[in-house]
């Protein structure tokens, strides 16, 4: 085993344009408005797309129209694997780390919602 | 009477066609599947035919690229979790399970098992490592283990049909499927289970195939309509091949209780290890002569009475010498003369894939009857001599065949499938 540096080096995206090359077009410009505005309030086309593409079973209610305290596993069928995916990919879209207790807090459309938008708020720690 | 496994569905993915009546007519017709390729836009490479599966494409390790016929419905959400053999599995298992005129619904009940064979995904695993070595460890894709090692198989479908009978992957390299066989006609016939799913798979990727090339087995000739030439003096290795063959055992019982179509009875297995080496067959073909001869007691059948044996037969120089070896050991020594053929010179070689692959055309060759040919046979090698090795395919229905495998390490692994009485 190989000892670890003392200086981590940081943790970029493995390939953020191949994580965005499947979102649909508003979900993209969304993302690409964020990187140049910094404003997470708008990154919900880009959340509600992430979520879409994992969803276990498609809504018949687009996302975006459900109510903010629709339950993520209760109301739209997410198990603890398909969670897992959309915090990889979004992990992996952002450069963030998201810890598991993290992962318990959200429950909601809102949770998920508020959460993304002050973990990129947030500044970097790696 | 006893439980007697029965074959009663077939499904195919494979190099020389998507489903029964394709692979029927190419092993009547004696029409290869293989197609020039490039694998890692490398020129240089000397490799540059493989056993092409037409119709699917899996350009980048991202499944919302990967394409399959129009025809074929395959689940988004299982989409995921699969390898591109996971793709090519779930397409053979479908139309096996509709030819046997099963339902989902009907394989929950705890009847039913499930025994898979591939090697995994090396293009999918490799790129998780990739990922992980990219991230150091700190993030990788929550699939990727799913998806890419030895066991995706039974992992994915297992999980999508419900399966709550017997469910195990086989691994032992170009054996690993006629393992997976051999041991579900046992389930069947030690009454631990009514019903086997038999599925084996490989991707044709160039992370599959090429590696072969480091052990220097793969035929480096570059034209299609001769490049796999099993027992032909001028074969000079195998050529790759991927895609899926799903086999739907039953006992036989409640096979004619269901009033299906049953191909073929298997009529007994058997396998031996040759104790000699890693890589090479052993010179005499002793592993591979045992298992023959295993799978002869084990099926109470002379050797006199086999009409046919679908040989492994590779095409690289020591493999099938040394079953040519153990042909002559276990057949002209008994004064026995079956036909055999390779159908690899049609196919490719599948390596996990090959040995259900082979035991679904033994199937389609009693039900149908007829023995397939060796294509491109032109001057035997003189182990040969006294072997009948039909280049052609033969209207000649055969009542017991034989169909043989062998993998790394020395297994070799034997079926007797019998004409249904």
């Amino acid at each position: 085993m190989r000892t670890a540096p003392a200086a981590p080096a940081p943790v970029t995206s493995t390939n953020r344009e191949e994580s965005l090359r499947h979102l649909p077009e508003e979900a993209r410009a969304a993302f690409h408005r964020f990187q140049a505005v910094g404003d997470p309030a708008g990154l919900d086309p880009v959340i509600f797309a992430i979520l879409d593409d994992f969803i276990p079973h498609h809504s018949a209610v687009p996302l975006a129209d459900l109510p903010g305290t629709t339950n993520l596993a209760a109301d739209l069928g997410f198990d603890s694997l398909s969670i897992t995916e959309v915090v990889f990919f979004t992990e992996d879209l952002f450069a963030i780390n998201i810890s598991n207790e993290e992962i318990m807090q959200v429950r909601s459309l809102d949770d998920l919602r508020g959460f993304i938008r002050r973990k990129v708020a947030a500044p970097a720690t790696r | 009477m006893p439980p007697l496994p029965v074959i009663t569905g077939l499904g195919f993915i494979t190099s020389i066609g998507q489903g029964r009546a394709a692979v029927l007519d190419h092993l009547r017709e004696q029409r290869h599947g293989f197609e020039p390729v490039e694998f890692f836009d490398n020129p240089n490479l000397p490799v540059k035919v493989a056993g092409t599966v037409k119709g699917f494409s899996f350009p980048t390790p991202n499944w919302r690229d990967w394409r399959w016929p129009d025809n074929l419905t395959v689940d988004r959400e299982l989409l995921r979790g699969l390898a591109p053999h996971g793709v090519y599995a779930l397409c053979a298992l479908q139309e096996a399970l509709a030819d046997a005129g099963l339902q989902a619904a009907q394989l929950t009940d705890g009847t039913t098992g499930l025994f898979c064979a591939s090697a995994g995904s090396p293009f999918l695993l490799g790129n998780f490592i990739d990922q992980m070595h990219a991230t150091r460890g700190e993030r990788g894709n929550p699939m990727g283990i799913i998806s890419s090692i030895a066991g995706t198989l039974n992992f994915n479908l297992a999980a999508h049909y419900g399966i709550s009978g017997a469910v195990c992957g086989f691994v032992s390299a170009c054996a690993s499927s006629s393992h997976a066989l051999g041991y579900a006609m046992d389930e069947i016939r030690l009454g631990r289970q009514q019903r086997m799913l038999v599925v084996g798979a490989e991707d044709l990727t160039a992370e599959s195939i090429v590696a072969f090339s480091s052990l220097r087995a793969l035929s480096s000739n570059p034209d299609p309509d001769t490049a796999s030439r099993p027992f032909d003096r001028g074969r000079d290795g195998f050529v790759g091949t991927g895609g899926a063959v799903a086999v739907i055992v039953e006992d036989l019982a409640l096979a004619r209780e269901r009033g299906v179509h049953v191909y073929a009875e298997l009529a007994g297995w058997g396998q031996a290890g040759d104790g000699y080496a890693v890589v090479a067959s052993h010179p005499q073909g002793a592993g591979l002569r045992e298992a023959m001869r295993r799978t002869l007691v084990d099926a109470r059948v002379n050797a006199s009475e086999v009409d046919y044996v679908n040989a492994h037969a590779t095409s690289t120089p020591a493999g099938d010498r040394s079953e040519a070896l153990a042909l002559h050991a276990i057949f002209t020594r008994a004064g026995a003369k079956p036909r055999i053929s390779s159908t690899k010179a049609l196919t490719g070689h599948g390596l996990s894939l090959a040995g259900v692959m082979e035991a679904a055309f033994c199937a389609l060759a009693i039900d149908d009857g007829f023995v397939p040919g060796t294509a491109h046979l032109e001057e035997p090698d003189a182990v040969c001599a006294g072997l009948d090795l039909p280049r052609a395919s033969l209207e000649v229905a055969p009542r017991f065949v034989l169909n043989n495998s062998s993998g790394f390490g020395g297994s070799n692994v034997c079926h007797l499938l019998r004409r249904p009485t």
